[in-house]
Protein backbone atom coordinates (compact mmCIF):
# COMPACT_ATOMS: atom_id res chain seq x y z
CA UNK A 1 0.00 0.00 0.00
CA UNK A 2 1.73 3.13 -1.12
CA UNK A 3 0.93 6.79 -0.55
CA UNK A 4 -2.17 7.90 -2.39
CA UNK A 5 -1.40 10.24 -5.27
CA UNK A 6 -4.34 12.46 -4.43
CA UNK A 7 -3.29 15.60 -2.56
CA UNK A 8 -6.89 16.20 -1.48
CA UNK A 9 -7.24 12.81 0.19
CA UNK A 10 -3.92 13.21 1.98
CA UNK A 11 -4.78 16.74 3.15
CA UNK A 12 -8.27 15.78 4.35
CA UNK A 13 -6.91 12.71 6.13
CA UNK A 14 -4.25 14.74 7.90
CA UNK A 15 -6.79 17.36 8.99
CA UNK A 16 -9.47 14.84 9.97
CA UNK A 17 -7.38 12.52 12.14
CA UNK A 18 -7.26 14.74 15.28
CA UNK A 19 -11.00 15.35 15.08
CA UNK A 20 -11.73 11.66 14.67
CA UNK A 21 -9.64 10.89 17.75
CA UNK A 22 -11.33 13.67 19.73
CA UNK A 23 -14.70 12.32 18.66
CA UNK A 24 -13.66 8.83 19.76
CA UNK A 25 -12.91 10.20 23.24
CA UNK A 26 -16.29 11.97 23.22
CA UNK A 27 -18.02 8.70 22.36
CA UNK A 28 -16.06 7.00 25.15
CA UNK A 29 -17.13 9.63 27.68
CA UNK A 30 -20.81 9.41 26.75
CA UNK A 31 -21.04 5.66 27.04
CA UNK A 32 -23.29 5.79 30.09
CA UNK A 33 -26.03 8.14 28.89
CA UNK A 34 -26.01 7.90 25.14
CA UNK A 35 -24.95 5.81 22.18
CA UNK A 36 -21.31 4.92 22.56
CA UNK A 37 -18.91 3.47 25.08
CA UNK A 38 -15.58 1.78 25.08
CA UNK A 39 -16.06 -0.49 22.10
CA UNK A 40 -17.48 2.14 19.76
CA UNK A 41 -14.96 4.73 20.87
CA UNK A 42 -12.15 2.25 20.35
CA UNK A 43 -13.29 1.40 16.85
CA UNK A 44 -13.54 5.09 15.92
CA UNK A 45 -10.10 5.73 17.40
CA UNK A 46 -8.64 2.82 15.43
CA UNK A 47 -10.31 4.06 12.24
CA UNK A 48 -8.20 7.22 12.47
CA UNK A 49 -5.05 5.09 12.17
CA UNK A 50 -6.63 3.16 9.31
CA UNK A 51 -7.32 6.46 7.54
CA UNK A 52 -3.70 7.53 8.04
CA UNK A 53 -2.43 4.26 6.57
CA UNK A 54 -4.81 4.52 3.63
CA UNK A 55 -3.75 8.07 2.79
CA UNK A 56 -0.03 7.90 3.51
CA UNK A 57 0.77 4.28 2.79
CA UNK A 58 1.33 1.26 5.00
CA UNK A 59 4.88 2.11 6.03
CA UNK A 60 4.11 5.73 6.88
CA UNK A 61 0.98 4.74 8.80
CA UNK A 62 3.02 2.13 10.69
CA UNK A 63 5.30 4.85 12.01
CA UNK A 64 2.40 6.28 14.03
CA UNK A 65 1.58 2.86 15.44
CA UNK A 66 4.51 1.41 17.38
CA UNK A 67 3.99 -2.33 17.13
CA UNK A 68 5.37 -3.16 20.57
CA UNK A 69 3.28 -0.46 22.25
CA UNK A 70 0.03 -1.65 20.68
CA UNK A 71 0.88 -5.28 21.43
CA UNK A 72 1.15 -4.14 25.05
CA UNK A 73 -1.96 -1.97 25.01
CA UNK A 74 -4.29 -4.79 24.00
CA UNK A 75 -3.70 -6.90 27.13
CA UNK A 76 -3.26 -3.75 29.26
CA UNK A 77 -6.90 -2.86 28.57
CA UNK A 78 -8.05 -6.29 29.71
CA UNK A 79 -5.86 -5.92 32.77
CA UNK A 80 -7.41 -2.52 33.58
CA UNK A 81 -10.91 -3.96 33.28
CA UNK A 82 -10.23 -7.05 35.37
CA UNK A 83 -8.03 -5.07 37.73
CA UNK A 84 -10.81 -2.64 38.64
CA UNK A 85 -13.09 -5.65 39.15
CA UNK A 86 -10.65 -7.41 41.45
CA UNK A 87 -9.78 -4.23 43.40
CA UNK A 88 -13.49 -3.95 44.18
CA UNK A 89 -13.32 -7.56 45.32
CA UNK A 90 -10.27 -6.81 47.51
CA UNK A 91 -11.87 -3.87 49.34
CA UNK A 92 -14.83 -6.02 50.30
CA UNK A 93 -17.36 -5.64 47.52
CA UNK A 94 -18.45 -7.90 44.72
CA UNK A 95 -16.57 -8.17 41.43
CA UNK A 96 -16.93 -4.80 39.62
CA UNK A 97 -19.04 -3.34 42.44
CA UNK A 98 -17.75 0.24 42.17
CA UNK A 99 -19.62 1.47 45.26
CA UNK A 100 -17.29 -0.69 47.35
CA UNK A 101 -14.41 1.74 46.66
CA UNK A 102 -15.86 4.35 49.03
CA UNK A 103 -17.08 2.00 51.72
CA UNK A 104 -20.46 1.35 53.25
CA UNK A 105 -20.79 4.58 55.20
CA UNK A 106 -20.42 6.97 52.24
CA UNK A 107 -23.37 9.15 51.28
CA UNK A 108 -25.35 8.68 48.11
CA UNK A 109 -23.51 11.31 46.03
CA UNK A 110 -20.10 9.82 46.79
CA UNK A 111 -21.29 6.34 45.81
CA UNK A 112 -22.70 7.82 42.63
CA UNK A 113 -19.30 9.35 41.82
CA UNK A 114 -17.52 6.09 42.59
CA UNK A 115 -19.89 4.33 40.22
CA UNK A 116 -19.16 6.83 37.45
CA UNK A 117 -15.40 6.68 37.85
CA UNK A 118 -15.42 2.89 37.97
CA UNK A 119 -17.52 2.75 34.84
CA UNK A 120 -15.25 5.20 32.99
CA UNK A 121 -12.28 3.10 34.11
CA UNK A 122 -13.56 -0.13 32.64
CA UNK A 123 -14.74 1.67 29.49
CA UNK A 124 -11.20 3.00 29.11
CA UNK A 125 -9.92 -0.56 29.42
CA UNK A 126 -12.32 -1.75 26.74
CA UNK A 127 -11.30 1.15 24.51
CA UNK A 128 -7.58 0.41 24.85
CA UNK A 129 -8.08 -3.25 23.98
CA UNK A 130 -10.41 -2.58 21.06
CA UNK A 131 -8.23 0.18 19.60
CA UNK A 132 -5.07 -1.91 19.83
CA UNK A 133 -6.74 -5.05 18.47
CA UNK A 134 -8.31 -3.24 15.52
CA UNK A 135 -5.07 -1.50 14.64
CA UNK A 136 -3.05 -4.72 14.93
CA UNK A 137 -5.59 -6.61 12.81
CA UNK A 138 -5.63 -3.94 10.11
CA UNK A 139 -1.88 -3.61 9.84
CA UNK A 140 -1.31 -7.35 9.87
CA UNK A 141 -3.97 -8.05 7.26
CA UNK A 142 -2.78 -5.27 4.94
CA UNK A 143 0.92 -6.06 5.39
CA UNK A 144 2.34 -5.67 1.89
CA UNK A 145 4.89 -8.52 2.07
CA UNK A 146 4.64 -12.30 2.30
CA UNK A 147 3.60 -13.57 5.71
CA UNK A 148 6.12 -12.31 8.21
CA UNK A 149 8.92 -12.06 5.68
CA UNK A 150 10.41 -9.07 7.46
CA UNK A 151 9.06 -9.68 10.91
CA UNK A 152 8.98 -6.77 13.29
CA UNK A 153 11.92 -4.84 11.97
CA UNK A 154 10.68 -4.01 8.46
CA UNK A 155 11.81 -0.53 7.53
CA UNK A 156 9.61 1.61 5.39
CA UNK A 157 12.04 1.37 2.48
CA UNK A 158 12.01 -2.42 2.66
CA UNK A 159 8.25 -2.56 2.64
CA UNK A 160 7.86 0.01 -0.13
CA UNK A 161 10.54 -1.58 -2.29
CA UNK A 162 9.00 -5.00 -1.97
CA UNK A 163 5.58 -3.63 -2.68
CA UNK A 164 6.68 -1.75 -5.79
CA UNK A 165 8.45 -4.80 -7.14
CA UNK A 166 6.01 -7.61 -6.58
CA UNK A 167 2.57 -6.16 -6.04
CA UNK A 168 1.68 -6.41 -9.70
CA UNK A 169 2.50 -10.10 -10.06
CA UNK A 170 1.08 -10.81 -6.62
CA UNK A 171 -2.36 -9.58 -7.63
CA UNK A 172 -2.48 -10.79 -11.17
CA UNK A 173 -4.48 -13.99 -10.46
CA UNK A 174 -7.55 -12.32 -9.02
CA UNK A 175 -7.62 -9.47 -11.49
CA UNK B 1 -43.92 21.70 12.49
CA UNK B 2 -43.31 17.98 12.35
CA UNK B 3 -45.38 17.74 9.14
CA UNK B 4 -42.55 19.55 7.37
CA UNK B 5 -40.09 17.09 8.86
CA UNK B 6 -42.13 14.12 7.72
CA UNK B 7 -42.31 15.47 4.16
CA UNK B 8 -38.57 16.14 4.02
CA UNK B 9 -37.78 12.70 5.44
CA UNK B 10 -39.97 10.98 2.86
CA UNK B 11 -38.35 13.05 0.09
CA UNK B 12 -34.86 12.02 1.17
CA UNK B 13 -36.06 8.42 1.35
CA UNK B 14 -37.32 8.69 -2.22
CA UNK B 15 -33.91 10.07 -3.14
CA UNK B 16 -32.29 6.96 -1.67
CA UNK B 17 -34.66 4.69 -3.57
CA UNK B 18 -33.93 6.42 -6.89
CA UNK B 19 -30.20 5.90 -6.32
CA UNK B 20 -30.64 2.20 -5.61
CA UNK B 21 -30.93 1.06 -9.27
CA UNK B 22 -27.58 2.72 -9.96
CA UNK B 23 -26.03 0.54 -7.26
CA UNK B 24 -27.66 -2.63 -8.56
CA UNK B 25 -26.93 -2.27 -12.28
CA UNK B 26 -24.60 0.70 -12.66
CA UNK B 27 -22.72 0.06 -15.91
CA UNK B 28 -19.31 0.79 -14.40
CA UNK B 29 -17.84 0.11 -10.98
CA UNK B 30 -17.40 3.82 -10.38
CA UNK B 31 -21.14 4.34 -10.80
CA UNK B 32 -21.81 1.83 -8.08
CA UNK B 33 -19.27 3.36 -5.71
CA UNK B 34 -20.62 6.84 -6.28
CA UNK B 35 -24.18 5.63 -5.75
CA UNK B 36 -23.25 3.85 -2.52
CA UNK B 37 -21.54 7.03 -1.38
CA UNK B 38 -24.65 9.09 -2.21
CA UNK B 39 -26.82 6.65 -0.25
CA UNK B 40 -24.43 6.92 2.68
CA UNK B 41 -24.64 10.70 2.62
CA UNK B 42 -28.42 10.57 2.43
CA UNK B 43 -28.47 8.15 5.34
CA UNK B 44 -26.63 10.71 7.43
CA UNK B 45 -29.26 13.32 6.57
CA UNK B 46 -31.98 10.79 7.32
CA UNK B 47 -30.49 10.04 10.75
CA UNK B 48 -30.48 13.73 11.63
CA UNK B 49 -34.03 14.18 10.31
CA UNK B 50 -35.37 11.17 12.20
CA UNK B 51 -33.73 12.48 15.37
CA UNK B 52 -35.52 15.82 15.10
CA UNK B 53 -38.71 14.06 14.04
CA UNK B 54 -38.65 12.04 17.24
CA UNK B 55 -38.17 15.23 19.27
CA UNK B 56 -41.01 16.98 17.44
CA UNK B 57 -43.33 14.05 18.02
CA UNK B 58 -42.34 14.01 21.69
CA UNK B 59 -43.16 17.72 22.01
CA UNK B 60 -46.48 17.18 20.24
CA UNK B 61 -47.29 14.53 22.85
CA UNK B 62 -46.52 16.80 25.76
CA UNK B 63 -42.74 16.66 26.29
CA UNK B 64 -41.11 19.99 27.30
CA UNK B 65 -40.59 22.32 24.35
CA UNK B 66 -36.81 22.55 24.86
CA UNK B 67 -36.32 18.79 24.48
CA UNK B 68 -34.03 19.14 21.45
CA UNK B 69 -31.03 17.73 23.32
CA UNK B 70 -32.43 14.27 22.69
CA UNK B 71 -31.72 14.67 18.98
CA UNK B 72 -28.05 14.79 19.96
CA UNK B 73 -27.99 10.98 20.23
CA UNK B 74 -29.01 10.70 16.60
CA UNK B 75 -26.51 13.37 15.57
CA UNK B 76 -23.75 11.40 17.31
CA UNK B 77 -24.67 8.33 15.29
CA UNK B 78 -24.83 10.42 12.11
CA UNK B 79 -21.37 11.83 12.78
CA UNK B 80 -19.88 8.36 13.33
CA UNK B 81 -21.64 7.13 10.20
CA UNK B 82 -20.17 9.94 8.11
CA UNK B 83 -16.67 9.07 9.34
CA UNK B 84 -17.08 5.38 8.49
CA UNK B 85 -18.60 6.30 5.13
CA UNK B 86 -15.63 8.49 4.25
CA UNK B 87 -13.03 5.92 5.27
CA UNK B 88 -14.86 3.07 3.54
CA UNK B 89 -15.03 4.97 0.26
CA UNK B 90 -11.32 5.76 0.38
CA UNK B 91 -10.53 2.13 1.19
CA UNK B 92 -12.57 0.78 -1.75
CA UNK B 93 -11.07 3.32 -4.13
CA UNK B 94 -7.59 2.45 -2.88
CA UNK B 95 -8.25 -1.23 -3.61
CA UNK B 96 -9.49 -0.42 -7.12
CA UNK B 97 -6.50 1.82 -7.75
CA UNK B 98 -4.12 -1.01 -6.87
CA UNK B 99 -6.03 -3.42 -9.07
CA UNK B 100 -5.98 -0.96 -11.98
CA UNK B 101 -2.19 -0.66 -11.71
CA UNK B 102 -1.45 -4.33 -12.23
CA UNK B 103 -0.26 -4.90 -15.81
CA UNK B 104 -2.68 -7.52 -17.16
CA UNK B 105 -6.02 -6.44 -15.85
CA UNK B 106 -8.51 -7.83 -18.31
CA UNK B 107 -11.40 -5.72 -17.08
CA UNK B 108 -9.59 -2.39 -17.03
CA UNK B 109 -12.28 -0.80 -19.19
CA UNK B 110 -14.68 -1.47 -16.35
CA UNK B 111 -12.58 0.69 -14.08
CA UNK B 112 -12.42 3.63 -16.45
Amino acid sequence: MRETPSLIVRYVARRAVPFIQLYALYVLGHGEDGPGGGFQGGVIFASSFVLLALAYGWGQGRKHVPEKLFDLLAPAGCLLYAGIGFVALLVGGAFLQYEAFVGEGADHATKHHAHHFGLIGIELGVMLTVTASMVILFFEMSRPDEEGAFGDGASQEDVEALHDGSAATEEAPDA
Amino acid sequence: MHDVHVVITVLVLVGVLTTLPRVLKGPTLMDRILAVNVIGTKTIVLLALVGFLQVELGIARGAPANDYARAGFWLDVALAYSLINFIATIAVLKYLERRARSPDVSNSEELA
